[in-house]
């Protein structure tokens, strides 16, 4: 079996404790890698019930088969844990030579539990693990961390890291590798729960391919078409190329999702922002598509992301383009998820204006009050930080009155910049995706940008479109593959079977993927049964089902709580689910999912 | 009889290919239309695939209330296109 070393790394950070647990070939061949992977680990190592934040909470960093192979995109890593902000499964990528290293440290996958008893890092060199103190690094942004651990171990080391938002435990802490981030659920919150400032990785160990010179012919093929039409609006304009066209379609949320359209969007503009402040375009490792754009701000140069722009600017009401750069930035290096730190701003703003919040100065379009209020959420400041920093639904749920109405999330998790009421497909794959609102592991705005549903009246036909880019999504998260490569494979599973057949030397077909890909969903579904998922948590806030969304001319976009329900109940019926919303046993018996919390099984 | 003046606005790549955020064409369907835009924006030609259907790299909408994929649909004057790159993710 080529791509796997079949075993993962079990560190108890308690005590420095490590042990290897041999992974078998049943286990890496039905659940592959990556997000699949990890979610059996967090089955199998993180316990019933157990807070996110405790000591004996599981943190699994995932590798997958293709990391170290030419493959173009494939140097990612998954993290997975019990997500501090929804209390449901919660798992995020993030990119780059940490995965390289990583997996040359000699394990599939790293499972952290329990807590240091003082600030540390843990280091793990071919296979040796240690921990060392990290009194000096505690406080540090993380970029500085980063830089701090380059010197300190060199070049052949790599790190993922927290800032001050994990070390504090806000709920939408991130870990930083590089520039990217695993950034949604607060898993930075998990690591700094165990006083884990970082994890550090080297090796030498290579996993041999099956077949190398079918791997290297694929890789070749495969970069090829990553330079053609299917990447270009990554490659050449970025994501932050989405607002104009969100904001035309009344579909980018403006002002906590009070509106669809932001009137200074111009002015903050993909397009404006590329021709007046970028400065350079930038590579994950092993990857050829080059999407990362970087800006210049005032304060210095960022990565920024549509998601980034549109959080922390229309979803606040800030049109100042300068702002957003640094606030990104800022986000960035203390650790804060971008989307989720704009939304609870946003949230706080709305409910400032209602009078439900009494904060001077705290206003939509507000730059300075955005900008003060990212540092006092990271360290917890008492009062207003200490409150946004446990996300929107803890804090509406303290602020009382109607804030639960608006606070824009589910499950726990801030909704992406995707407007459901003007993207009604996405509206069922936010309400019912595992993590919470999720516009990377639901593709469902792919079927709301094309013919194949009406964007603004969602249907039941709708459901089978949202499974489709579900299954898609599991399969590129657990091989894994940048999910911006999507558009260049004309059968996703086809093609798949023949990359990670010369990778593995496994037999596969694209009906088996397919059926893996549905495995790796319902095995996410099983675990979130298993922490008390009930089929009430699939569903959006009140505002979107009771507030029509403006689209100008005395025209609004509706989605009623009856259309919802329809729509979830034919997701369900898709899934073969019964009408709770609960995995059957057949259907558990049929994925080869006996494995897995068999009390979940209705 | 003339064709009805339509205006075809450019999102994403489309925009960078034409240089421009709009265009203002005579033509009676959708694809007379895209046919005029590459006339006008030789960038834009590879909007058609040489079948005459749209290349699946675009999405073309009216004024933003349905997709059009039968480049035949009627146009009529005053209506807006916009020509959109097809991946809105990020």
């Amino acid at each position: 079996m080529g791509g796997y070393h079949g075993h993962y790394l079990r560190i108890d950070v308690s005590t420095g404790a490590a042990e290897w647990v041999k992974l078998p070939e049943s286990v890496l061949r039905r659940f592959l890698g990556g997000v699949g992977l990890g979610t059996w680990l967090l089955h199998r190592e993180g316990p019933h019930g157990a807070d996110p934040l405790a000591p004996e909470a599981a943190l699994v960093f995932c590798f997958s088969p293709l990391v170290g192979t030419p493959l173009t995109t494939s140097a990612k890593f998954a993290v997975v844990a019990k997500s501090p902000l929804t209390f449901r499964l919660n798992d995020a990528l993030s990119s780059s030579h940490f995965a390289l290293a990583g997996k040359r440290a000699g394990a599939d996958a790293l499972v952290i539990v329990g807590a240091c008893a003082a600030p540390s890092i843990v280091v793990i060199e071919d296979g040796i693990v240690r921990l060392e103190p990290a009194g000096d690094l505690w406080g540090q942004l993380s970029d500085e961390a980063t830089h701090r651990l380059g010197e300190r171990f060199g070049r052949d080391h790599h790190a993922a890291v927290i800032g001050p938002a994990g070390e504090r435990c806000v709920r939408f802490a991130t870990i930083s590798s590089g520039n990217r981030h695993a950034g949604r659920g607060g898993l930075g919150a998990v690591m700094g729960s165990k006083r884990l400032k970082a994890v550090v990785v080297a090796g030498t160990q290579r996993v041999p391919v099956a077949d190398p010179a079918r791997v290297v012919a694929a890789a070749r093929d495969l970069s090829q078409r990553s330079f053609g039409p299917a990447t270009a609006k990554y490659r050449e304009l970025g994501t932050v190329a989405n607002l104009l066209t969100f904001n035309r379609l009344h579909a980018l949320p403006t002002r906590n999702f009070q509106q669809g359209q932001f009137a200074e969007a111009d002015a903050l503009s993909g397009e404006s922002l590329n021709e007046a402040r970028r400065v350079a375009r930038n590579s994950c490792a092993a990857c050829t598509i080059g999407c990362e754009h970087i800006y210049a701000s005032t304060d210095g140069n960022v990565r920024l992301e549509y998601e980034s722009l549109f959080a922390l600017g229309p979803l606040c009401g800030i049109g100042d383009r300068d702002i957003v750069l640094r606030a990104a930035r800022l986000c960035d290096q203390l650790g804060l998820d971008t989307i989720s730190t704009g939304a609870t701003i946003a949230f706080a703003m709305e409910c400032a204006e209602r009078g439900l919040l009494d904060a001077d100065g705290l206003r939509f379009g507000n730059g300075d009050m955005l900008l003060a209020l990212l540092p006092q959420i990271a360290n917890r400041q008492a009062g207003l930080g200490d409150l946004l920093a446990e996300g929107t639904r803890r804090a509406a749920e303290r602020i009382g009155g109607d804030a639960a109405d608006f606070a824009p999330h589910v499950k726990g998790l801030e909704l992406p910049g995707y407007e459901p009421r003007a993207l009604q497909t996405m509206a069922l794959g936010f309400a019912v995706g595992p993590r919470g609102a999720d516009h990377n592991r639901s593709g469902a705005y792919e079927a709301d940008f094309s013919n194949q549903a009406d964007r603004l009246h969602g249907s039941a036909e709708s459901a089978a479109l949202a499974v489709d880019t579900e299954d898609r999504a599991a399969l590129m998260d657990s091989l894994i593959l940048c999910k911006f490569l999507r558009g260049v494979f004309a059968d996703l599973f086809a093609e798949a079977a023949a990359l990670l057949q010369g990778v593995t030397g496994w037999e596969l077909t694209a009906d088996e993927l397919r059926t893996t890909a549905q495995r790796i969903v319902n095995a996410k579904k099983l675990y979130n049964l298993r922490e008390g998922w009930s089929a009430a948590e699939d569903t959006l806030p009140r505002r979107f089902l009771s507030e029509g969304l403006p689209l100008g001319a005395a025209k609004e976009a509706t989605l009623p709580r009856e259309r919802l329900q329809s729509m979830i109940a034919a997701y369900y019926a898709v899934r073969g689910w019964d009408a709770d919303g609960r995995v059957p046993a057949t259907l558990v018996e049929q994925l080869h999912l006996n494995d897995l919390s068999p009390t979940a099984m209705s | 009889m003339n064709p009805p003046t339509i205006t075809v606005e450019f999102y994403g790549i489309p925009r960078a290919r034409a240089g421009r955020k709009d265009l203002v064409v005579s033509a009676a369907t959708a694809g007379a239309a895209l046919l005029a835009v590459a006339s006008e924006c030789p960038e834009l030609a590879n909007a058609l695939e040489p079948d005459g259907t749209l290349t699946p790299h675009y999405r073309l909408s009216m004024d933003g209330e349905f997709f059009v994929t039968d480049l035949a649909h009627v146009l009529h004057s005053g209506d807006r296109l916009l020509l959109l790159s097809a991946d809105a993710g990020g």
